[in-house]
This record gives structure tokens, C-alpha cells and sequence, in this order.
């Protein structure tokens, strides 16, 4: 498991994938990290084949009993089907994940870890003396869904937006953004269903103020690439299988 | 899932199938017993040591399946059980390979007591299954006591039925019926018993 430290400030993000042990018919997927002083929160953690994978590489970071925080950005296999495993790990843990989802993602096991619905309108996280948003992202690709937006080292964790199905030993940043077009198109086309639900997104989030875009798959953006990204994902005609 | 949690799921599934084919031929018994008992009593002093037979009959028939609807209610608990063994097994696996791959690692010792406690509660499941297993072999021996009783009370049906005049053939069936049932249910509890066997010891 590749480990890239993305923000090092008062707290840090770090960016885990590129799993190169992982089975190959699997999705190869991005989790974040976000560690302050005395607590740690995984977000999108990944599936259970990733679970042994992912439990070592933040230990790397933090103790377990400091793994205090979970969020999924919705109820996917690949964001969150390790739930059950996390559950019997971790002692004194949250699981942020989108309320109506609640019923549907205690099928994957979630009996010791609290289960802290996260309303339509979005919400918060409180790491220390961090605080991070939840910013709605329903439709974009699933009917419940959300993304971490952190103010303070400007990152927006963007779930399946900005997604690319791409090799497993690709960089972690996009470096010719036209050049990527091409592994991001189908994916958006095909799994986001809602031209509306992307309108009001890309205008919540242009409000934003974005260093990098980290979605769950393929390459993060920095920079000028996420503006790039949200006026070449503005253009793009979505739910394309009907 | 390797194939020792698969027999295992199995054999608890087939416990359940089992038992609803057992309590299906529970209830016929205890309709030939009703129809025993009509038969026996328009026959009057004819068939004067078939009536309390029926009456035997029909009460086997009532154990059998309370026993059998106790039993079920047991193989479900049974059943969750190995569902939460598989799971527990399979995080305990998962959490070795997490340590094993966090050797180095600056907060690895950290797994140390989420291993611990995955084991421990692995090696719950597993006596506690054996428990389980134990108690149902138990309930499902006196079902089989219950099959062996109905079939020697089929037999004395028979002899009874001998001295029933022009109601012969019609006791005669109910005795084949009582015992034929008899038969069916012993085999399908042994086929369970067989199957949950291997669980007790090993
Ligand atoms: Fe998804
Ligand atoms: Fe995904």
C-alpha cells in the first residue's frame, strides 16, 4: 500500500492506494486519512480485501485505539464492505455515513462502532480542535452521498467525482489534465445519473476554496486541474445508459 | 470460506430441512391416531384394546412436534451462530495478516490487543457451538426415542387390529401409517444427528 502525505499542518491528510497485493478483479480504490493530535478518521476506508492492507499502513500513523472516526461517502462494496472488520477492532469508534443509508450498510456488521447518521443537508466532523464539513453530493453517484470538505489545508475529499479507472502503478496526481480526460469519461458518464443533482454540486463547490480534489479513485488534482476538472465536468452530459 | 465453515453451514442448514420434513409426518401420525380413535370407536368392544393405543398414539404425535418446534427454534439460534463464528474466524485471519504486514510499523505493537480479543472471541463461538451442538443431539436423540416407541405401539396396533372383526383393514392401515411415519421420522433425525455428530469432539 503506497502511503502519500498530502497536507502537513496542524494536522496531516494522507492519501493510501495503489495497493499492488490487492486481488486484480477488484476496483482499485483511494482512502484518506486525516490525523490531529489524539485522533485519526479514515474516510472511504475500502473494501474487506482491504482491510488487513489498510489497518497496517495507518499504523503507520496512528495507534488503533486512536482510529477513533469512519466516514463513507456512501454504502458501495468498495467505500466501505471492511465495515464488519472495523467493527471488531476498534473499541471506541464513529462511523459518519449518509442517514439513509443507515439500515442498508449495518448489513456489512456494525455492532460495537457508533453509527452517526449524517443528514441530507450535510453536517460536520470534529477531529480535536478540527472541524471538518460535510458537503452534500446526493445523485453524484449514489442517492445518499457526501463529501469531506477540510477549510483549513483546503482539501476536498470528493468520493467517486473525479474518479478514473487507471493502472495501478499511475501517479497519485494528475499531470496533463487533457490526457486524462480520456480515463475519466466513461466512469462519469455511465455511474453518475443526474445531470441536475452535477449542476448543483459544481455551483456548491465552486464556492469551495480548493488546493486538491481527492477523489476515491485514479489520480487526486491540484491546483488549476480542479477548476479544469469542474468546468470540463459542467460540460459533460451524465446518465448516458437510458 | 474454507470447507470446514462450509460443512458446517451446511449441516446446520440441513438440520432445519430435516426437521420440517419430521414434523410433517408428525402431523399425518397424529391424523391417523384421530382417525384411529373414529374408527375404534364405531367398532365398540370389536376394538376395545385399539382406544387407549389411539390415545397413545396421538399423544407421541404432540411431543414430537412440540419437541420438533423446540428443536428448530435451537437450530436457528444454532445457525447464527455460525454465521457469527464466520465472522469472528474471519476478522481474527484478517487482523493476523494486518499484524504480520504492521511488523515495522511505528504503532504495529497497537494491534496486539485487538488480536487478542479476535482470538478470544473466535474460541467463544467455537465452545460455545460445541455446546450447542451437544444439547441438540440430545433433543433430537429423544425424538428418536419417540420414533421407536410409535413403531412398537404400531406393532401391538397390529395384533389389536387382528381381533377387530370387519374393522381390520381399516385399523390395519392406521397401524401401517403409524408405522411407516415412524420410520420416516427416525431416519431423517438420524441423517441430522449423523451430520452434527463430527461437531461434538473434534
Ligand atoms: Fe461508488
Ligand atoms: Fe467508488
Amino acid at each position: 500500500m503506497k502511503m502519500t502525505k498530502i497536507y502537513e499542518g496542524s494536522h496531516q491528510w494522507i492519501m493510501f492506494g495503489r495497493d499492488q497485493n490487492k486481488p486484480a478483479n477488484i476496483i482499485d480504490s483511494n482512502q484518506y486519512v486525516v490525523r490531529t493530535t489524539n485522533r485519526c478518521l479514515l474516510m472511504d476506508p475500502g473494501g474487506s480485501e482491504l482491510f488487513a492492507p489498510m489497518m497496517a499502513a495507518v499504523l503507520h500513523h496512528a495507534p488503533v485505539e486512536q482510529i477513533t472516526d469512519l466516514f463513507a461517502s456512501h454504502q458501495d462494496p468498495d467505500v466501505i464492505s471492511s465495515l464488519g472488520l472495523w467493527d471488531q477492532a476498534l473499541t471506541n469508534a464513529k462511523l459518519h455515513a449518509p442517514a439513509i443509508w443507515e439500515g442498508f450498510l449495518r448489513h456489512f456488521g456494525c455492532d460495537s462502532i457508533e453509527y452517526v447518521p449524517i443528514p441530507d443537508h450535510g453536517g460536520s466532523i470534529k477531529l480535536d480542535s478540527l472541524e471538518l464539513e460535510l458537503i452534500p453530493a446526493h445523485y453524484l453517484h449514489s442517492s445518499g452521498n457526501f463529501h469531506v470538505y477540510d477549510p483549513q489545508a483546503k482539501i476536498l475529499m470528493s468520493g467517486d467525482v473525479g474518479a478514473a479507472l487507471e493502472p495501478i502503478d499511475s501517479p497519485v496526481f494528475v499531470d496533463d489534465f487533457d490526457s486524462h480526460i480520456d480515463k475519466m469519461r466513461y466512469f462519469h458518464q455511465r455511474w453518475m445519473p443526474s445531470n441536475q443533482a452535477k449542476r448543483a454540486w459544481i455551483e456548491r463547490v465552486r464556492k469551495l476554496d480548493i488546493d486538491i480534489l481527492a477523489p476515491q479513485h485514479g489520480r487526486m488534482f491540484k491546483g488549476d486541474d480542479v477548476k479544469r476538472f469542474l468546468d470540463w465536468f459542467d460540460g459533460l452530459q451524465v446518465g448516458i445508459a437510458v | 470460506m474454507n470447507n470446514q465453515t462450509k460443512s458446517q453451514f451446511v449441516a446446520v442448514a440441513s438440520i432445519t430441512s430435516e426437521l420440517s420434513a419430521v414434523m410433517v409426518v408428525a402431523k399425518e401420525i397424529s391424523l391417523a391416531a384421530a382417525n384411529a380413535k373414529a374408527i375404534a370407536f364405531r367398532a365398540g368392544d370389536k376394538a376395545k384394546g385399539f382406544q387407549p393405543i389411539t390415545d397413545f398414539i396421538n399423544e407421541l404425535a404432540k411431543e414430537t412436534i412440540d419437541l420438533v418446534t423446540d428443536i428448530n427454534v435451537y437450530a436457528l439460534l444454532l445457525y447464527r451462530l455460525t454465521v457469527n463464528e464466520y465472522r469472528r474466524t474471519g476478522a481474527y485471519n484478517r487482523f493476523e495478516i494486518a499484524t504480520k504486514l504492521a511488523e515495522g510499523a511505528l504503532y504495529g505493537a497497537s494491534m496486539q490487543a485487538p488480536l487478542e480479543n479476535a482470538r478470544a472471541r473466535m474460541q467463544d463461538c467455537q465452545r460455545q457451538f460445541k455446546r450447542d451442538v451437544a444439547h441438540l443431539l440430545s433433543q433430537l436423540e429423544a425424538v428418536m426415542h419417540h420414533a421407536r416407541a410409535a413403531r412398537v405401539i404400531a406393532a401391538n396396533s397390529r395384533i389389536e387390529a387382528s381381533q377387530a372383526g370387519e374393522y381390520l383393514q381399516s385399523l390395519q392401515a392406521v397401524a401401517e401409517s403409524v408405522d411407516k411415519a415412524a420410520h420416516t421420522i427416525h431416519d431423517n433425525v438420524q441423517r441430522c444427528r449423523v451430520a452434527l455428530s463430527i461437531y461434538r469432539s473434534n
